[in-house]
């Protein structure tokens, strides 16, 4: 079943005297239970594609539909919506809300979503567990380490079931262990929730976990491989 | 999570700017109601004060003579009229009064006075005059011979600090020279020795007597039962003449008043300036002296007037003090109108500060799916509660300091006092009680934060998602 589908899409950015082709003809498809990695030399486009497929940018040309929703028909307000529906996101860092503690924070988009708070609660207790964090749910972003940051941002992304969680280099401010253990995390929670995950990342580590390996070069898909491992 | 527990705990997360921000407010509204209660307060004090020792709130007059305030403009005051005019369900008398200028000498001493001339048992209506009456006097030889006295410490220094001032009563004098409960008892009896002073109020048949400020009485070296030598111009350019004999000297509030006060009865005044039956003017003392009562009442009097006659009221007859009011009220409003907009760059700052330095969590939440209506109520909801903050705080720091000088007017003494009476103000400085001048100062603060919301929720509204990802 497709999660994403990405038809012929561009993105063209004229803020600067020359005109960059950010995304230049892509497409692609992401399936239900996906562990997929978009890698590339810097600046070849991976995160205005991931930006593109979460609804957070618009396309110059090319349609993208998730879940149904063609994204170009949404208005701003919608788009809004949608993102609080239907996509899960890890930036690479100042992922939580600081006044929050890190219970708050994975309950966070479930009470935007006006969950019921015994449900809420309850998958709040399950993912801090699932990332081993059930320790530290009243602490601050401050009192966590980089590594339990990252955790807590994909339990939070993960909590009110989303079509996809997008993870625009996750794991770059961490250390190798951190971002094992991160790794490790994810593919349960993929394997256990059969969660799509859609990363980019520069990170070997990242690379050799991924199932499937997508490789941009000047906005343009290259190479699209698909590995056995794990699975 | 609600909104408002959200903005509670982004107000803490800078501790110090949430406080100094506040700080800023608090002080603003402070020193504005501070100020703002002084200023008021001594207008009112010198409205009420100019009200009830001289023109009253309504005067019967000729026309002409708010223009040309003389004798020539004086008119006789019909039974037929005074008595439609007391009828009135507002008024509770009618005065009649004849006031003129003259010259009044004592020893070698001449001043120019103001003669009024009004019936002694009907002006207590109206004006406090007989209230008025001085108890105490600090004169220089009462001075010096209560220092000479075994006086506590703290009196003696006060008693030549306050020479020269008199008392209308026991009580104040006690308070402004600080005499304590158990010195009373000594101290009291010295006082009556020294600084008393034998003063009566005159009455009807009180012929050939005055009562004379206090102001005037120095200068002219006057005592009671000493003589006036009264001289000016009379009804028609006939010249008057009198001597009056001092019978009471009266502390009124106003300098200029105070130092030109000469009290006859009427019927000494019509003999004096020759102008039998006449008045100047009539005043009309009423119950309920609402500003818009009182208007309505001058206009019902108005339409009962005719042959040239006219009711005018207070703001009318003290239009030059008015004025000078209202010119020293612009310059505290400029003062203050400074104040706020000092304040207003600051709150300002930590506005844009604050939004610099969030816009990269302000890009997180709008793309995991914060509304931009929502995330602008919080922010907004933050400054609302730091505007409230420093405005609660300021009011309430205020008060005690309002009601104290209510309760205690601020009194120059010395130099500054000098300084204060000739300007022709009473060196006392009372405060007003909250008024609608606290809510003027909380809808500043308001609007103040409201420009500032504005500002930041429309920065919100504008804000673009990708490029605040990428700060
Ligand atoms: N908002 C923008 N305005 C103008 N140009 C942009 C903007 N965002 C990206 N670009 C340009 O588009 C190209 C692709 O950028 P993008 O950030 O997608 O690359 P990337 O693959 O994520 O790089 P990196 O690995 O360094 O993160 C770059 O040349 C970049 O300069
Ligand atoms: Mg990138």
């Amino acid at each position: 079943m497709k999660v994403v589908e990405i038809n012929d899409v561009f993105k063209t950015y004229h803020d600067t005297a020359v005109e960059v082709k950010a995304v230049n003809g892509v497409t692609l498809s992401f399936d239900k239970g996906d562990f997929a990695v978009i890698v590339g030399p810097s600046g070849s486009g991976k995160t205005t594609l991931l930006n593109l497929i979460g609804g957070l940018d618009q396309p110059t040309a090319g349609e993208i539909i998730v879940a149904g929703h063609r994204l170009s028909e949404l208005k701003p307000s919608e788009l809004i919506d949608f993102r609080m529906e239907h996509v899960g996101f890890v930036f690479q860092s100042y992922n939580l809300i600081p006044v929050l503690t890190a219970s708050e924070n994975v309950g966070f988009i479930m009470s935007l979503q006006k969950w019921p708070k015994e449900k809420r609660m309850a998958r709040t207790g399950e993912l801090l567990e699932a990332v081993g964090l059930s320790e530290r749910h009243n602490s601050r972003p401050s009192q966590l380490s980089g590594g339990q940051q990252q955790r807590v941002a994909v339990a939070r992304a993960l909590a009110p079931r989303p079509q996809f969680i997008l993870a625009d280099e996750p794991t770059a401010n961490l250390d190798t262990k951190s971002a094992e253990t991160l790794l490790d995390i994810m593919e349960k929670l993929n394997r256990e929730e059969e969660m799509t995950f859609i990363f980019s990342t520069h990170d070997v580590r990242v690379m050799k976990r991924a199932r499937r390996v997508i490789t941009l070069e000047d906005g343009k898909v290259v190479s699209d491989e698909r590995t056995n491992h794990n699975s | 999570m609600k909104n408002h527990q959200l903005a509670w705990r982004n107000l803490w997360r800078n501790k110090r700017r949430t406080l100094i921000t506040a700080a800023s407010v608090f002080f603003a509204v402070f020193f504005a109601l501070v100020m703002r209660s002084f200023q008021l307060g001594t207008y009112e004090k010198m409205y009420r004060d100019v009200i009830e020792s001289y023109s009253g709130y309504l005067q019967l007059q000729h026309t002409d003579y708010i223009d040309e305030s003389n004798l020539d403009n004086g008119f006789v005051l019909e039974h037929s009229l005074s008595d439609i005019i007391g009828a009135d369900p507002n008024v509770t008398g009618v005065i009649p009064k004849l006031e003129s200028f003259a010259l009044a000498a004592a020893g070698s001493r001449t001043q120019g006075v103001m003669v009024i001339g009004m019936d002694p048992d009907n002006e207590q209506k109206t004006l406090n005059i007989k209230n008025r009456l001085i108890k105490y006097r600090l004169t220089p030889e009462a001075t010096e011979a209560l220092i000479e006295e075994n006086l506590p410490a703290r009196t003696a220094k006060l008693v030549d600090v306050f020479s020269g001032e008199a008392w209308t009563d026991e009580k104040s004098l006690i308070s402004d020279l600080g005499i304590s409960d158990e010195d009373s008892a000594a101290v009291m009896p010295l006082f009556r020795k020294h600084a008393s002073l034998d003063n009566r109020y005159i009455n009807s048949a009180d012929s050939g007597r005055a009562i004379i400020g206090y102001g005037l009485s120095r200068y002219l070296s006057a005592d009671v039962g000493d003589t006036l030598v009264i001289m000016g111009q009379g009804y028609h350019g006939v010249s008057a003449a009198g001597l009056f004999v001092i019978k009471g000297i009266v502390s009124m509030p106003n300098p200029d008043i105070d130092n030109a006060f000469v009290y006859i009865t009427l019927d000494d005044a019509r003999w004096l300036y020759a102008a039998p039956g006449m008045v100047t003017s009539a005043i009309i003392s009423i119950s309920d002296t609402d500003d818009k009562e009182l208007l309505q009442t001058q206009q019902r009097l108005n339409e009962l007037c005719n042959n040239g006659l006219v009711i005018r009221n207070w703001k009318e007859m003290n239009a030059l003090l008015l004025n000078q009011m209202e010119a020293d009220n612009k310059s505290g409003a400029i003062m203050i109108g400074i104040l706020y907009l000092v304040i207003a760059f600051g709150v300002f700052g930590t506005v844009l500060m604050m939004m610099a330095e969030r816009r990269r969590e302000f890009g997180m939440l709008v793309s995991i799916g914060m509304q931009k209506r929502k995330l602008a109520g919080i922010v907004g909801m933050e400054m609302l509660f730091i505007g409230l903050l420093g405005v609660l705080a300021g009011v309430a720091a205020s008060l005690p300091i309002v009601f104290y000088g209510y309760a205690r007017p601020l009194r120059f003494t010395g130099e500054l006092a000098r300084m204060y009476e000739e300007y022709g103000f009473e060196p006392v400085m009372p405060m007003l009680l909250p008024d609608t001048y606290y809510l003027w100062q909380a809808v500043i603060v308001l609007l103040i934060l409201l420009i500032a919301i504005t500002f930041s929720v429309r920065r919100i509204f504008k804000l673009n998602i990708i490029n605040a990802l990428r700060a």
